[in-house]
């Protein structure tokens, strides 16, 4: 992973790592607690929803807890309050490590983080009181994202200063996709704020656009950023160069230009030339999945990732087969006939949870797990790093469940939807019902992330004025029965 | 690519594709539609109760289990005559052999040959009573074209069909008194009759043509031939229209006055693209938001009872007049035994908006077809 000067003019001194560690610490340790707590909610909530799935009756007289508001609020968890503060606290350190450079302007990072977690905090509250948009994968109010966008300008901010602060170097594909995922984010957020929300266009006209803020955010803003980990983690740990900037650079271009075409139902209400492009460009994201997929199998070439003794490897390496696996799908959708039995099924809902937990989730897990302990300086005490392992497992377990279930029994579901048959109910609840076993498994998994976190955070954190050290002192004052 | 800056403009070229590709473009076209109908009529926005009904389904998350997308499938169209044009020869050129070969078509060409010899004999029959006429040729001409009628009715006779009345409405002409009894048509035509000559139709293709199949045979029959048909589409391979999900396929159409438009998820519970020609009792579908499983019905909706006003009954209340009920073997009783129970302004308004998702009307974009059952076979066939 080098990062070779091309021009002519010398680089600027590169700061050492452990300078560059303390400067992320307070920010990115903030950002990455805050997912760990997100992380929870947005599971705790999303269990409960599939609760009331299984047994409607559940709390039905609470109109807060409406199995849609339950869903809302889950996956805004997950996306804005987990993802947002995952992948940005990642994306500091990573760019930070990538110039060489400390991470500039820490102090707009925490004014965004505050005001990121309150825009998410405000979402849940709106949803919960019914002021969600109506549009499933984008549900925030528009107070909220007005406050988010604030927020990841804040953050951005930083993070380009940082960027720019050394010039002169050649960029790591990492790079590329972080970079891609800041601009993205806000114009992304900011299109479907302003014309479904804010001033709200025509009804018929919310669908596309509906549709490209969702898809967008799926393939293009957690993508970039997973993506970005794989491309940084793997070739770390193996030790290797990555086999080719030519292949990512491919595939980095083909994920930015299709990212937000593809997917789209072949019944959407939307005009015929748009479902026939989105069925082209599904199609050509092949080329998306082999330019990536290639790239990592000769860069880690003979190395086990799944079966590395190293947990972040294990995980990039699963998330590296997740991603995969949802591009597959993605070509998949390019085939109408397949697109239709599936469009209404669990499928379509599978294939976003397994995205988001089996691809996204796994990515940031390994990459907390490598570069939370960097953030301090000498020993780190870290008890809980033993449990990480459970994180890996009881998720990569989970998102397989959901896979599987997703995929295998909606077509079962389809087939009945489209026979008019009888028990279409029944087919349509069975992969829900088993995919319920692995959202308690995401549950487990996030209970332990934050227990971990938080171990290594007040363990660690304030040196001598942490809360475990001042725990330590007080004891050995007790024991000693010491007057100082 | 070393150079950062052009990494950002790449960014925002890439990203740009697909915004102009899937917001900007169907966007602009969507929200140019007219809400003409091209029928003289226009589709008109919610008002009142049922947009306030869109609220009370948006907030409680209703599109994750329902959808309001009926898919369309497989479209052929099937060309319809109703009155044929004068060219039998070029008729049957345009329509080919296979459809001009049915007796139909020769009876009702047959019939039109009779018309055009009681026509010529009627107008011998004017000439030779005319003032200053040549009666002797007059009289030949009279005696030419009453044979000519004879042979006209032998031909038409000799042609044995049951449907004389589908082949006397597609022949364009009319038919009436002693010449009909003659013809084996009545004498005098019930109202039932006279209904079945003028929605008379006889189908010159299968129903599973594209519109490329069939267009040079559509205009040649149009230009050329002056015929008059129409084009009925039918729903070949379409689940949800022969399922009785919905009339037709949704369209952009349907969700233009939407303040947010829900096309939904998932399919949970049913599609709801046309629940207002399905579920017109009102009562019904208050029972089904309360508890859906009222009166032993299957269902997995969850009970939304708080969208109701509940009391306890009083002994030997009588219900009143909007009190939710189901129909048991005991009668008419309360939705919740032993409570009254009545709608609250979000039940009435939800209820509203439900009743307001129709899609059985035809949309030029989306015209209500007929159904062809092939891909859902009854019992037995």
């Amino acid at each position: 992973m080098s990062e070779e000067g091309t021009h002519n003019a010398p680089p600027a001194p590169e700061a050492n790592p452990e300078e560059i560690n303390a400067s992320c610490r307070g920010p990115v340790l903030f950002l990455f607690m805050s997912a760990a707590l997100w992380a929870v909610q947005a599971t705790g909530v999303g269990l409960l929803g599939s609760f009331k799935m299984h047994v409607p009756g559940f709390l039905a007289d609470c109109p807060f807890l409406t199995y849609g508001r339950l869903q809302a609020n889950a996956w805004v968890a997950f996306l804005y309050g987990f993802a947002g503060n995952a992948g940005l606290g990642l994306t500091l350190w990573m760019l930070s490590r990538l110039r060489g450079m400390p991470l500039s302007r820490p102090g707009f990072v925490f004014a965004g983080a505050f005001l990121w977690n309150a825009g998410v905090t405000a979402a849940m509250v709106g949803i919960t009181m019914g002021d969600q948009p109506g549009i499933a994968g984008y549900e925030l109010p528009a107070y909220a994202s007005r406050v988010l966008l604030i927020g990841q300008a804040f953050i951005a901010f930083s993070a380009i200063i940082t960027y720019f602060s050394r010039r002169h170097q050649q960029l790591y594909p990492s790079s590329w996709f972080l970079i891609a995922a800041l601009v993205a984010f806000p114009w992304i957020v900011g299109t479907a704020h302003w014309l479904l929300v804010e001033t709200p266009v025509r009804g018929a006209a919310q669908i596309p656009v509906a549709h490209w803020a969702v898809t967008s955010l799926q393939q293009i803003w957690l993508g970039c950023i997973g993506l970005a980990a794989i491309l940084y983690f793997i070739p770390k740990i193996t030790g290797r160069e990555l086999y080719s900037r030519q292949w990512a650079a491919f595939g980095f271009w083909m994920l930015l230009i299709l990212g937000g075409w593809v997917n789209l139902n072949s019944g959407s209400p939307v005009p015929v030339w748009s479902i026939k492009l989105s069925q082209y460009a599904s199609a050509l994201f092949i080329f998306v999945l082999i330019a990536i997929g290639w790239n990592m199998r000769q860069t880690a070439k003979g190395v086990p990732l799944l079966g590395s003794n190293d947990l972040t490897l294990q995980c990039m390496g699963f998330s590296l087969g997740a991603w995969l696996i949802t591009a597959l799908f993605t070509f998949g959708n390019a085939y109408s006939d397949w697109n239709s039995l599936l469009q209404f099924t669990y499928a379509g809902t599978a294939m976003r949870q397994f995205f988001a937990w089996g691809f996204f989730a796994m990515a940031m897990f390994g990459a907390v797990y490598y570069v939370a302990p960097r953030l301090f300086s000498g020993e780190v005490d870290w008890a809980c790093s033993g449990t990480y392992k459970w994180i890996f497992r009881l998720t990569a377990a989970g998102a397989l469940v959901i896979l599987l279930a997703g995929l295998g029994m909606s077509y079962g579901h389809g087939h009945a939807m489209q026979a008019g048959s009888a028990d279409v109910l029944k087919k349509a609840l069975m992969p829900m019902r088993i995919a319920f076993l692995g959202e308690i498994l995401f549950f487990l998994s996030s209970l332990i992330f934050l227990g971990s976190i938080a171990c290594l955070f007040f363990r660690n954190y304030g040196g001598d004025c942490s809360p475990m050290a001042l725990i330590r002192k007080c004891r050995l004052v007790k024991t000693t029965g010491g007057a100082e | 690519m070393n150079k950062s800056p052009w990494i950002f403009l790449g960014v925002l070229f890439a990203l740009s594709l697909s915004w102009w590709g899937m917001v900007f473009g169907p966007a602009s076209q969507v929200n140019a539609a007219k809400v003409d109908l091209g029928d003289g009529t226009s589709l008109r926005p919610r008002s009142g109760l049922a947009q306030q009904g869109e609220q009370i389904y948006r907030e409680n998350g209703c599109y994750y289990c329902h959808t309001r997308t009926a898919t369309g499938g497989t479209f052929g169209y099937e060309i319809q005559i109703t009155q044929f044009g004068a060219d039998e020869d070029l008729t049957r050129e345009i329509i080919g052999e296979k459809y001009a070969a049915k007796k139909i078509f020769e009876k009702a060409f047959a019939f039109k040959a009779v018309a055009a010899a009681r026509d010529a004999k009627k107008a011998a029959s004017e000439e030779v009573k005319a003032e200053g006429a040549d009666v002797e040729a007059a009289e030949a001409a009279l005696e030419q074209a009453a044979e000519a009628l004879k042979d006209a009715k032998e031909a038409a006779n000799a042609i044995k069909i049951d449907e004389t009345l589908i082949a006397l409405g597609i022949s364009g002409v009319t038919i009436e008194g002693d010449l009909a009894g003659e013809l084996g048509l009545p004498i005098e035509m019930s109202e039932g009759d006279k209904a079945e000559v003028a929605n008379a139709t006889f189908a010159v293709s299968e129903g599973v043509e594209q519109w490329e199949e069939i267009k040079d045979t559509v205009r040649a029959l149009k230009d050329r031939a002056g015929a008059q048909f129409k084009l009925l589409p039918l729903a070949d391979d379409w689940p949800d229209v022969v399922n009785g999900v919905a009339r037709r396929q949704s369209v952009s159409r349907d969700f233009l006055f939407d303040a947010h438009a829900m096309p939904g998820v998932m399919r949970v519970g049913p599609c709801l693209s046309n629940v207002g020609a399905r579920q017109i009792d009102l009562n019904a579908l208050y029972a089904k938001i309360y508890n859906s499983q009222a009166g032993g019905q299957s269902s997995h909706m969850p009970p939304y009872k708080y969208l109701f006003n509940v009391r306890a009954a009083e002994e030997d209340e009588k219900l009143p007049a909007n009190a939710v009920t189901i129909s048991t073997e005991d009668g008419v009783i309360s939705v919740e035994s032993g409570f009254v129970v009545t709608p609250t302004t979000k039940a009435r308004a939800l209820a509203a908006y439900l009743q307001s998702l129709r899609n059985d009307k035809g949309l030029p974009e989306a015209p209500l077809p007929d159904v062809r059952e092939i891909s859902n076979p009854k019992e037995g066939e």
